[in-house]
């Protein structure tokens, strides 16, 4: 196989990249000066060098504890937990977060073989009964799958003595509610709040 | 809504036509096996983006083809019939074999969803296939009314989709023998998309009873019919709240033998339509105890009371396809259905027959055209 195959071929496994769109990234690449390939190459060695789970949280860290973890300023009784790493950035950039997260690594799915042994439950089970814990946040996403896990996260840290909380859902801000499907409605009318 | 143009392109044996389709409709007579149903199969693919047939998609192209192409250009889907230019909208559908692409698009638009654009054109179709509705199993009860459901409630096809999804994982999960914790954790989302559907189930076949029963017995011309919800768990009270406690309720019950058998026993997935015959306080179950003209007079008053689920839920007349349809019937109970259609169903019709004589509905109203090895000429 040549190099710009293997290139293609490594380019096309990742998410969202076919074959096409493959083929078409080497020869960019190929065709911009030498620097810019090496730069990338660079970037993704540093990343894949430096970048790594946090050993208490699950998120990327460049050092055993991730920039939260390793944050004094953080308060520790406050645990989020989110399905993937990225899911962090997502509520870090909201900037009203003070807590600290814990990482599942994904939902369940038992059509996919993905039981709670297989996402990082048993070690939030840990931290939840070792560290000082008071409120539990699921921030899992809004999927049938996403709802499932919440729930079994609340029937099984529930009895720990622990409270558990669940991210409020509603209407997307700056959508139309005519756009919005029926469940999301349904849902916000549910947890509607007075004025 | 009625349909004013089709273009056909590869899609069985129609090869490439063109066709302006008269407002009041038109009787397309053809001896066997011309393409008459494959015309109505045509038109109808515009609303589900499916066979009525029941058929995958690369059997509807033509043979020696890698693709089929149509599109329906109708008239007065806002309701108002006689219809302004401005209210015309063109829907698209075709079909790949290479990579089983189908593409589908309302104004030249492709919807987000496929969902978007289901139920555009909106049409009933009267087929001989439909007593399977009457005499086969549940499953395709339950497929005639989430089909009806579907085009016509808003949020139903969202909820059942949900449901499904949620059992398939329920499912893995108890196959997989998971501890109970694990299988409750779907029970909440099961719950609450599957008590939507089964409330709206049965609120329909409540609505729509006596209906049923009318339009029975006015083809039958003697015996009545009854239709009615046949839940998987008894439902006592109508209400959204009432049905998620009681589904909850079957589910705890039903623990041990899901157990058993790795599978969610209780649902909207183990409902059934129930028609019945009705004879001095006693009901038959028509499926067992119907013969063949009773089957298909209760499978024509489903049909209509499709109609009229649509005419209600959407404000316009429905365009009937009706596919050589009343050939099996006994002389009175043809002509009754015919005054029924003629009656109650005001809409576009096009029906097709094997011969001239054949075409009764609005005998003298319709313009008649002909088929041929799938070419169809004015
Ligand atoms: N994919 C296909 N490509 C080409 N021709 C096809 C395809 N599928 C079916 N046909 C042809 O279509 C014809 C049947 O058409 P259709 O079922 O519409 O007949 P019909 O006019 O309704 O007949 P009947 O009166 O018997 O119901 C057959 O000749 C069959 O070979
Ligand atoms: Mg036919
Ligand atoms: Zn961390």
């Amino acid at each position: 196989m040549s190099a710009i195959d293997r290139l293609a071929e490594d380019f096309a496994r990742l998410p969202g990249i076919g074959r096409k769109t493959a083929i078409r990234l080497v020869f960019h690449l190929m065709k911009r000066p030498k620097e810019e390939a090496l730069r990338l190459s660079g970037s993704i060695r540093e990343v894949a060098d430096t970048i790594r789970p946090c050993e208490r949280c699950g998120n990327f860290a460049e050092s055993d504890l991730c920039e939260i973890c390793s944050n004094p300023g953080r308060d520790t009784s406050l645990l989020c937990v989110v399905e993937e790493a990225y899911d962090v950035g997502a509520i870090e950039r909201t900037g009203q977060f003070r807590g600290v997260f814990h990482v599942l690594g994904g939902r369940l799915s038992p059509l996919d073989g993905v039981g709670p042994e297989e996402l990082s439950i048993p070690r939030l089970l840990d931290r939840v009964g070792s560290d000082a814990i008071s409120e539990v946040i699921v921030a899992t996403n809004a999927s049938v799958e996403g709802e499932a896990t919440a729930v079994y996260l609340e029937n099984t840290i529930r009895p720990l003595g622990v409270k558990v909380t669940r991210l409020a859902r509603g209407i997307p801000v700056g959508s139309d509610l005519e756009y919005v499907d029926g469940t999301t409605i349904a849902e916000a009318l549910a947890g509607r709040r007075e004025m | 809504m009625r349909l004013s143009g089709l273009q056909l392109r590869h899609f069985r044996n129609l090869g490439d036509q063109e066709l302006r389709i008269p407002a009041e409709g038109v009787a397309v007579i053809g001896r066997n096996a011309q393409g008459k149903s494959n015309l109505l199969e045509a038109i109808y693919y515009l609303e589900t983006f499916r066979s009525f047939r029941r058929v995958p998609d690369e059997q509807l192209i033509a043979f020696g083809e890698d693709s089929f192409r149509l599109v329906a250009c109708l008239v007065g889907c806002s309701g108002d019939v006689s219809g302004g230019q401005g209210d015309e909208i063109e829907v698209a559908a075709a079909y790949q074999r290479a990579g089983k692409r189908k593409k589908v698009s309302v104004e030249g638009v492709e919807p987000e969803r496929l969902g978007d654009a289901v139920g555009r054109l909106s049409a009933v179709i009267f087929s001989p296939l439909d007593v399977g509705v009457v005499s086969d199993g549940p499953g395709l009860r339950r497929r005639f009314v989430d089909i009806v459901l579907s085009l016509n409630v808003p949020g139903y096809l969202d909820a059942l989709q949900r449901f499904r999804h949620t059992l398939a994982q329920r499912n893995a999960s108890l196959r997989k023998e998971s501890p109970p914790d694990v299988v409750r954790a779907w029970d909440g989302v099961l719950v609450e998309s599957g008590s939507r559907v089964m409330l709206e189930r049965l609120s329909w076949a409540e609505r729509w009873a006596e209906a049923f029963t009318r339009y029975y017995q006015t083809v039958s011309g003697e015996e009545a019919a009854h239709l009615s919800y046949d839940p998987a768990f008894a439902i006592d009270r109508a209400d959204l709240g009432r049905v998620e406690e009681l589904y909850r309720q079957a589910l705890d019950e039903s623990a041990r033998r899901e157990a058993r058998v790795h599978a969610t026993v209780v649902g909207p997935h183990r409902d059934d339509l129930r028609i019945s015959l009705a004879e001095e306080d006693e009901h038959r179950d028509l499926r067992e105890f119907g013969s063949g003209g009773q089957r298909r007079t209760a499978a024509l008053a489903l049909r209509l009371v499709e109609a009229a689920t649509i005419r209600a839920a959407r404000g316009f007349e429905p365009l009937l396809l009706l596919d050589d349809t009343f050939a099996e019937l006994d002389e009175g109970r043809s002509e009754r259905v015919l005054a029924l259609i003629e009656q109650e169903e005001p809409g576009q019709v096009i029906l097709t027959a094997p011969k001239e004589s054949d075409v009764k509905v609005r005998r003298d109203a319709l313009p008649r055209w002909t088929i041929d090895a799938g070419c169809i000429q004015a």
